[in-house]
């Protein structure tokens, strides 16, 4: 029976609740998102002892459903002031599924300056004491951890920027490996955990694919049926698994929608020497990965092994981290993109969100545009907490705010991704009016803007956007409930018996009769509760929308503005 | 007329010296097609998922026009 765990960080009691038979088919977003709309009031300090951390595996973690292996991780940001959802791949999801546990709740606000740690085990929960991993970066916590208890824990930790309770924070969990780099890294969640005092949370099940399944014939069909769709589908099945995500790069910028030097330009001309066939090139010939499964039953293995100048690895350098720290700052050299990137896994902060704040000190003119060193410098006074490494830590809107700059790339607090609005109009749609702050997952336009996938939408024009980012932001909140990876989307979107065999599998392991009508609704419903909080929260349609630069300066080379109207913005979510 | 030209994501192995990103110029007739400078490229057609002609979706019967930017690319897909 399935338990949610409680940890009330004020007395230090731990307890295991029933699950509510209103959560008992909720999982990932859908369930972080309703434990917090319940609970949390929506004025309060997300760093005081109102705001709750949630999180929860998805609906399919823990079964043998392929690349399912996806985490949530919930509550109110001290980014944005709303309500947050942001999950990652690695191990530890399916392993708090195979232990029954439907989430962790992470409760009030401890008095002192201890640090704690929880360890879940098939024999129950238990507090230890963490102090002596307080200020250590993540991969050196999850060493420890994983020397303490195992080497087949799963730990889900903080790095020092969480400590110091900085707005860009995330909260981190590792991969096979032990590397400590598979993020829920938007929004701050990191601060959340950090102002609970809670450093580690160390998962420990002797099984991966142990979460209890009702009708085993018909799961193992219905998984068997999803592996093969996933692997037929070019997508899927042969770009992702030759060169991951960075492969993305090269077709972002020759489409002209590669935000460079601070959103100032749609193309970088050294955007190949940062891009997933350079990184294939370089990491092969280094010894590491082309290709790497972030979590045990990945089909699409579009990870990697990135062996860096100094002998340590970075596992994975992904496409919006490459693009944050490369073509976004002028910055070519694929090693200073890799260590950016290691510095943010270890102190703890979302690489997106720092890339964003590094090119708006860029547009300051504190750091030259295109100086890696100068940027790895600063980057490594986070760790000191200076006044420098805080402000890095606490994201691009207020580091513009300190340097008086205006051309900053975000909604709600939250910086904007790796494709220019103005040339990617969908993924605009999604940014503005996206309950979660500038966040290119919530409603991935670029499948019909730019790669052809699940229709074609003409990225530079105003036309079909709003319905592309309404239909995309629905399937995704019931997506990102699964467990699912969302690469999954891009087969469901061109084959028609995708969504099927998701629901198949979902009927199969709950003993449901679910409809594609009902998983649709389940997504409409997340969104409409997420609006709630953030309505309840203050706010209003004024913040659906970008920066005005996005619309009064044109982006080279189709000099293309973001021209779509708030009306239209205002009918997303009309449902 | 003379095209400037982009291979990625593994369909450079179909130029002999060519590399991924590297821009290519390449001579051909006018009137020349999407398709008929895949052929005379040498990339087989069901290699290549897209096509992007100075930055805009084309199809394989468009008509190309000196100085054009061409690149191909296999599936690829992220996010």
């Amino acid at each position: 029976m399935a338990k949610i765990l409680r940890f009330n960080t004020s007395t230090k009691e731990l307890k295991y609740e029933d699950v509510p038979e209103k959560y008992a088919v909720l999982g990932g977003r859908a369930l972080t998102s309703r434990i917090v709309c319940d609970e949390v009031p929506a004025t309060c300090d997300p760093l005081g002892p109102f705001n709750k951390l949630v999180i929860a595996p998805g609906l399919l973690s823990g079964t043998s459903a392929p690349s399912s292996g996806r985490i949530s991780v919930g509550g109110k940001s001290p980014l944005t002031g709303g309500i947050k959802e942001a999950n990652a791949g690695g191990i530890t999801s399916q392993k708090l599924a195979s232990l029954g546990i439907k989430a962790i709740v992470l409760e009030g606000k401890p008095a002192g300056g201890d640090w704690c740690g929880i360890k879940i085990t098939a024999a129950g929960a238990e507090v230890f004491d963490a102090n002596d991993l307080a200020g250590k970066g993540t991969y050196e916590v999850t060493a420890i951890c994983r020397e303490r208890y195992g080497s087949k824990v799963g730990v889900i930790t903080i790095g020092p920027a969480g400590e110091m309770l900085l707005p860009a924070a995330g909260v981190t969990n590792n991969d096979p490996e032990g590397n400590s780099s598979r993020y829920a890294g938007r929004g701050g969640l990191g601060a959340v955990m950090g102002s609970k005092k809670v450093k580690a949370i160390v998962v420990d099940s002797p099984g991966t694919f142990d979460a209890p399944v009702k009708d085993q014939e018909k799961f193992k069909a219905a998984a068997k049926k999803f592996a093969k769709i996933l692997q037929d589908h070019p997508v899927t099945g042969q770009g992702l698994p030759s060169y991951g995500t960075n492969v993305l790069m090269n077709i972002i910028n020759e489409a002209g929608t590669l935000p460079t030097r601070n959103f100032r330009y749609g193309r970088f001309d050294k955007a190949s020497e940062v891009s997933g066939e350079k990184l294939a090139e370089v990491a092969v010939a280094r010894g590491g990965k082309a290709t790497h499964a972030c979590h045990p039953g990945c089909v699409m293995r579009c990870s990697n092994i990135y062996p860096m100048p100094d002998g340590k690895v970075c596992a994975p350098v992904e496409y919006e981290t490459a693009w944050a720290f490369g073509p976004n700052l002028e910055i070519s050299d694929l090693d200073v993109v890799a260590r950016l990137n290691y510095i943010c896994n270890d102190v703890g902060l979302d690489t997106i969100e720092t890339g964003c704040t590094l090119g708006v000190l860029m547009e300051a003119g504190a750091i030259p545009f295109g100086d890696g060193k100068a940027a790895i410098a600063a980057l490594e006074e986070v760790y000191r907490g200076t006044p420098l490494g805080r402000l890095i830590g606490s994201g691009s809107v207020i580091a513009g705010r300190a340097y008086g700059v205006t051309r900053v790339p975000a909604v709600k607090g939250q910086g904007i991704p790796a494709y220019d609005p103005r040339s990617c109009k969908g993924n605009g749609v999604t940014y503005a009016t996206t309950p979660m702050g500038a966040d290119h997952t919530a409603g991935y336009a670029v499948t019909a803007n730019i790669l052809s996938v699940g229709g074609k939408v003409d990225p530079l024009q105003p036309a079909g956007q709003a319905d592309l980012s309404r239909n995309l932001q629905i399937a995704t909140a019931a997506v990102d409930s699964t467990g699912l990876c969302l690469f999954v989307a891009f087969p469901v979107l061109d084959n028609p018996e995708g969504l099927p065999a998701i629901i198949e599998m979902i009927n199969a392991q709950y003993g449901l009769s679910l409809t594609a009508d009902d998983v649709m609704a389940l997504g409409r419903d997340i969104l409409k509760g997420e609006r709630e909080f953030n309505r309840r929260a203050g706010f209003t349609s004024a913040d659906d929308r970008l920066p005005e630069f996005f619309a009064a300066e044109e982006l080279p080379p189709h000099n293309t503005r973001f021209d779509i109207k708030d009306e239209e913005l205002d009918s997303v979510f009309n449902f | 007329m003379i095209l400037e030209v982009r291979v990625f994501g593994g369909l450079e192995k179909w130029i002999p010296g060519a590399s991924f990103g590297k821009p290519m110029e390449v001579k051909t007739a006018r009137g020349a097609t999407v398709r008929t400078l895949l052929q005379e490229l040498k990339i087989p057609e069901d290699q290549v998922f897209t096509i992007l002609v100075n930055g805009v979706h084309a199809s394989m019967g468009d008509l190309l026009r000196p100085g054009d930017r061409v690149a191909f690319f296999p599936p690829v897909g992220g996010g």
